[in-house]
């Protein structure tokens, strides 16, 4: 094992998960509201994210930075609200293969849509945070082979994280603080009892799929600045899918705390290196399994406990 | 249910006896085969039947390749046979991925050849014969490349020669190229789709990877005090980081791990990252310093090195490495992914054709002005425009051989490839690119070393044309 | 519905309720039809043929999915990962074993449907949209364990040449007939089905068996068992059918169905690796599902004949929308083909959910009610 290199990859691990942690809380937004699981996210925060980049770029409209971020979160707001009422809305009461159909189906559709209006070229996303000089740390009580373990941290890493995080705590103050926020958890409470004390429900979840699509845009900048834009930019979201069931499917604090975790066992499986206990080429397995072994854990959570860490416990016959 | 089983099994015989006699329909499509005799024909002495038959076993291929010449020698008036084609169209089958992951590169291979088709044409065309373009985007598929190839085989039952660009579709589609007799020129340089089993007619546009990953050790060997970085010490140890699939993994074979251990290369590590742009690099190259690397290897292109790139400079690490790749990792789409320009420099790779920045040379100065004339944007400027319009200038050498030879009328697949294997070195473009598919090579055997030594227009050589060890896979 | 017959046709013994083909007429027409099918390759174009094989295969699978989704209500995104399976593991049979084909597919179906077995074990501890994802696991471990485990047997990431299939034959008076030809390795005339006119004889064979055999499933005890889980696995299991067991069974054929598909593509496309079939491709049946109709004998049939042709209508389309907008020269087909899937199926959700074959019932009943119903 490269034991130096443990601390290195349990924190670029665990930072990965920051912009994760975006995109799955997107997604436990609109499942506590409406119960639809949206496999279309991806989709969305690629349509946002190209939007944004569109905005700002010369080939679009050549805005600031600033502005185009904030006219591409616009966008992805608006996208989340007509998805809702254009494609959902009459889906309500549909079995549950329906529903799931319909998310699948439109995230193929906002794939065709993103390549008809966006086309296929690559694109050079702008560098928000410094590309070179990574943050260098030497850790005071570790060493090994008596030198001080050093941290080697990317710049965009660390600052895509502070972003993340600073994004989770505004939600979090805005579903304590404000009047909406508050509705929004008593929809997702009982949607019948919200009704009752005059809170609309279809707006609600119009709302919540709006949030969904401008966080998870904040989620996909985050990433396009790191690693250049593409049409591919949707594969993230397969990461978010197992760290949402392993928060628990209503649980935000959950998904956050998914997807770090996710994130720290991405990073942790890359350790085993030639001098492994069972061998170099076992070792290599391991490595290439950063990209299963969110589904390997989400097949034992599925097993173990099936709600998750922070999920509601729900009795229900199988 | 009882009563139609009776019933179902008549069906099926009936069926079977129908698809059997069915069958015999295709022969019109079998007819044109040059030499072969009807498939129908007798099997007198069984022992004899293998040779009539160049896709019963793969190893009899060697003797199955002089069949055209048998043609010539019914009528032996070669130069009678050119005459003058107008009015006639040759068709040139044009695979491209343009929606898939290999688009930054194959995109201007679409416009290298429709420049050097227009240019071809406007002098003349092949012996009069005007070249059209038949294009399909599979989307980097095998599935979808597969389909596409029976599109283009059912429209045209004798086509006379085709372009794919990967090497998954190359090895996917080398045995029914062989099979269907259609050469074909192809810029997935693998080695399986070259010379592994039933393959024949698939033809590379550069060295194989394993060639050109020798090529490079080679080099590094002779040359490692000067190019070693800082840090390193006097042995190489290698890092393969590269991709998933036929390509990324291309140039890691027995032969190449073989030859490295000949050299006194170790290969300390093997890591894969994602086949996507955000792929994360920083954990692939930290274990690779663990291990002690110093020399990266990478079989990838467009965001594959640069992701490469990225994660060194983002990480401090650089003058840690010396990198190296395979030749469509030394391309302009690289710069399209690099978060800085600078990041790029120093980076090695094997090329088997001249760059843009060998302006004193007629081909690339006739490329430059085809590029111009037709006014296309720069970010086409790269490896994909130069090699089809070289490999243009190559296939229609080729036809215009084979019609040299066997007249237009009765021209096949067969022929084109025949002439292909027999021209002898021939240089495509002037020079650009050269190519010599004879003695059973299907593949050029040499290159420069280049490295990138500031922008794209600073592809330096470092190392003139020499030969790649030859590492084709054993059969 | 109500079934609707025409006037004159009763049932006389239990045997006569339960034919399927009822009339002389009907045999006629389907005798026809695979007629019709069989000799395709006589006057269709190779590209139609190549088509037709292509929805065949796509069918195959659809129809196992029916069994597992349409029949008894267990979502699966998994279906494309046991195609996987099954391609691999006919290929290693030919190859490895030197078994023939046609030995090989049986082999690569059991295996496909024991894995798939594996992956239906969740569905003892949880259900719907829990085992959607347990199956989406599913469709990223078995492409990741093609090409990173056992490196040397399945060629890692670079997949595997798949050998055409073949079918020896005697010689017969020193002559092979039949188009074959002959192979100096087995002193017998072979058979190869190399090109799609040749393949497209095993799909249309296997493709009425499956369809045989699916039909029949879903008539039997076996098909109303997965029905009752379907509706109702509380009530199924108060009439003693272990809800469990059934499940397991449904995931089982559905991998079976799946590992036949799977051996077909694989040999169809002489090629097979961990990105031949994937997630997109799981998706797609399950559309396919949908569109043609779920749990219906011929929605499969329509779903996958459908949407196949969709994506050729993208291909056609494609020049069109390059005139309109000449930057997306290479965009063209792949903006094209998830759009116009995504779009038919989200339209087939909101106003069409029962799928085509409750639109091709309600014809049906039409015509036999003319002139009273429109």
């Amino acid at each position: 094992m490269n034991w130096q290199l443990l601390p290195q990859f349990a924190i670029t691990g665990f930072l990965n998960g920051g912009p994760i942690a975006l995109i799955a809380l997107g997604i436990v937004l609109i499942f506590k509201s409406s119960e639809i699981f949206n496999f279309s996210q991806g989709q969305m925060l690629l349509i946002g994210t190209l939007s944004t980049w569109w905005f700002w770029a010369e080939e679009g409209l050549g805005l600031p930075l600033w502005a185009a971020i904030i006219l591409g979160l616009t966008v992805s707001a608006i996208l989340g609200l007509l998805i809702e009422r254009l494609t959902l809305r009459p889906m309500t009461g549909q079995p549950l293969l329906s529903i799931i159909l319909m998310t699948l189906a439109l995230s193929q559709f906002l794939q065709g849509m993103a390549i008809l209006t966006f086309g296929t070229t690559q694109r050079n996303f702008p560098a928000i945070f410094e590309v070179t000089s990574p943050y260098k740390i030497s850790l005071p009580f570790f060493t090994y082979n008596n030198n001080p373990m050093m941290l080697i941290l990317k710049q965009n890493l660390v600052w895509s994280f502070g972003v993340a995080m600073l994004c989770v705590i505004l939600l979090w103050a805005f579903f304590q603080y404000t009047r909406t926020g508050l509705s929004m958890r008593a929809t997702a409470e009982d949607h019948e009892t919200a009704q009752s004390v005059g809170i609309r429900i279809n707006h609600i979840f119009g709302i919540s799929w709006a949030l969904a699509g401008i966080i998870g845009t904040v989620g996909g900048i985050l990433i396009a600045t790191a690693s250049g834009l593409d049409l591919s930019l949707p594969i993230v979201v397969l990461a978010a899918f197992p760290a949402v069931l392993l928060g628990g499917l209503e649980s935000i604090p959950g998904a956050v705390i998914g997807s770090l975790l996710i994130g720290l066992t991405q990073g942790l499986v890359a350790l085993p290196n030639n001098d492994f206990i069972l061998g170099a080429e076992a070792a290599q397995v391991i490595r290439s399994s950063s990209e299963i072994i969110p589904y390997i854990i989400l097949l034992i959570v599925l097993v173990i406990r099936p709600d998750g860490l922070f999920g509601q416990k729900r009795i229900e016959r199988i | 249910m009882k009563q139609i089983k009776p019933v179902l099994l008549l069906l099926f015989i009936a069926l079977f006896a129908l698809a059997a006699c069915g069958s015999p329909a295709e022969e019109p499509t079998a007819v044109p085969e040059p030499t072969e005799e009807p498939t129908e024909a007798p099997v007198e002495e069984p022992t004899e039947a293998p040779v009539e038959e160049p896709t019963a076993e793969p190893e009899e291929e060697a003797t199955a390749v002089p069949e055209p010449t048998a043609e010539p020698t019914e009528e032996p008036t070669p130069e009678l046979r050119t005459e003058n084609l107008e009015g006639e169209t040759i068709i040139f089958y044009h695979f491209g991925d343009l929606s898939g992951p290999y688009a930054a590169i194959t995109s201007p291979l679409i416009h290298g050849m429709e420049d050097a088709v227009a240019e071809l044409n406007a002098n003349g065309g092949i012996r009069g014969a005007t070249v059209e373009i038949q294009f399909a985007d599979d989307g980097g598929s095998v599935d979808e490349a597969v389909a596409i190839y029976d599109r283009f085989t059912s429209e045209d039952d004798n086509p006379l020669i085709m372009f794919t660009y990967g090497s998954g579709e190359a090895e996917a589609l080398t045995s029914r190229f062989a099979e269907d007799e259609i050469p074909s020129l192809t810029s997935g340089l693998s080695a399986v789709a070259f010379y592994g089993e039933g393959s024949g007619y698939t033809f590379g546009l550069g060295s194989i990877y394993p060639d050109q990953f020798g090529a490079f050790l080679d080099y590094a060997v002779a040359n490692w005090d000067e190019i070693k970085p800082d840090s390193a010490g006097d042995e190489i140890k290698l890092a393969y980081l590269s991709w998933s699939g036929a390509f990324g993994q291309g140039a890691l074979t027995d032969e190449t791990r073989a030859y490295a251990e000949e050299l006194g290369v170790e290969i300390v590590i093997e890591e894969l990252y994602d086949l996507a742009p955000t792929a994360d690099t920083t954990t692939a190259l930290l274990n690779a310093q663990a291990a002690g690397a110093n020399v990266i290897w990478t079989n990838t292109l467009a965001f594959g090195p640069a992701a490469l790139m990225n994660g060194i400079g983002a990480l401090g690490l650089q003058g840690e490495f010396v990198l190296a790749g395979d030749n469509w990792a030394m391309d302009l789409a690289t710069y399209a992914f690099v978060s800085d320009p600078a990041l790029t420099v120093g980076m090695y790779a094997p090329l088997s054709y001249l760059w843009w920045n060998d302006v004193d040379h007629p081909g690339v100065q006739q490329a430059e002005a085809m590029f111009a004339a037709n006014e296309r944007s720069m970010t086409e400027h790269g490896v994909g425009y130069l090699v089809l319009a070289a490999a243009v200038d190559v296939a229609a050498q080729a036809i215009e051989n084979a019609i040299d030879e066997v007249g237009f009328d009765a021209l096949t697949g067969v022929d084109v490839q025949y002439a292909l294997t027999n021209m002898g070195p021939y240089e495509g473009l002037q020079g650009v690119l050269s190519l010599d598919f004879s003695d059973g090579s299907r593949s050029p055997h040499s290159g420069q070393i280049r490295q990138i030594q500031g922008g794209p227009d600073a592809f330096n050589v470092v190392q003139d044309f020499t030969d790649t060890p030859d590492l084709r896979p054993a059969k | 519905m109500a079934i609707m017959r025409p006037s004159g046709d009763f049932d006389r013994s239990y045997k006569q309720d339960m034919t399927v083909i009822r009339q002389r007429w009907q045999y006629i027409l389907l005798i026809m039809t695979l007629l019709a099918l069989y000799t395709l390759p006589m006057y269709a174009s190779e590209a139609t043929v190549s088509l037709i094989n292509r929805i065949g295969i796509a069918i195959i699978a659809v129809q196992g999915l029916n069994i597992l989704t349409g029949y008894t209500g267990q979502i699966s995104l998994g279906q494309a990962a046991f195609m996987t399976v099954g391609g691999y593991t006919s290929t290693l049979l030919m190859t490895r074993m030197g078994l023939n084909f046609f030995a090989a597919l049986p082999i690569a179906a059991l295996t496909a449907g024991l894995i798939g077995l594996l992956f239906g074990l969740p569905s003892l501890r949880v259900k719907g949209f829990y085992l959607v994802m347990a199956t989406l696991s599913a469709q990223f471990i078995i492409p990741w364990v093609t090409r990173t485990l056992w490196q040397d047997t399945l060629n890692g990431a670079q997949g595997l040449i798949v050998p055409v299939p073949v079918i020896n034959l005697p010689v017969i008076a020193n002559q092979c007939f039949l188009s074959t030809t002959f192979n100096a390795e087995t002193a017998q005339c072979a058979y190869r089905f190399a090109t799609p006119s040749q393949f497209i004889y095993i799909t249309l064979t296997v493709l009425i068996f499956t369809t045989i055999i699916t039909h029949n499933i879903s008539r039997s005890r076996l098909g109303r068992a997965f029905i009752s889980v379907r509706d109702n696995d509380l009530a199924a299991e108060l009439l003693g059918i272990n809800p469990f067991a059934y499940k397991l069974r449904a995931f089982f054929l559905a991998s079976v169905y799946a590992g036949i598909a799977g051996a077909l593509l694989a040999s169809n496309l002489r090629h097979i690796n961990s990105a031949t079939v994937g997630l997109n491709d799981s998706v797609l049946l399950l559309g396919m599902l949908i569109v043609g109709g779920l749990g219906t004998s011929v929605g499969p049939i329509f779903g996958a004949a459908l949407v196949t042709l969709l994506e050729e209508i993208a291909v056609v389309l494609t020049p069109l929308v390059i005139t309109v907008a000449p930057d997306l020269a290479g965009g063209a087909t792949a903006a094209l083909r998830p759009l116009i899937f995504g779009l038919a199926l989200m339209l087939f959700l909101i106003f069409e959910p029962r799928g085509m074959a409750y639109r091709w019932n309600l014809i049906k009943a039409g015509w036999r009610l003319r002139p009273f119903a429109k």
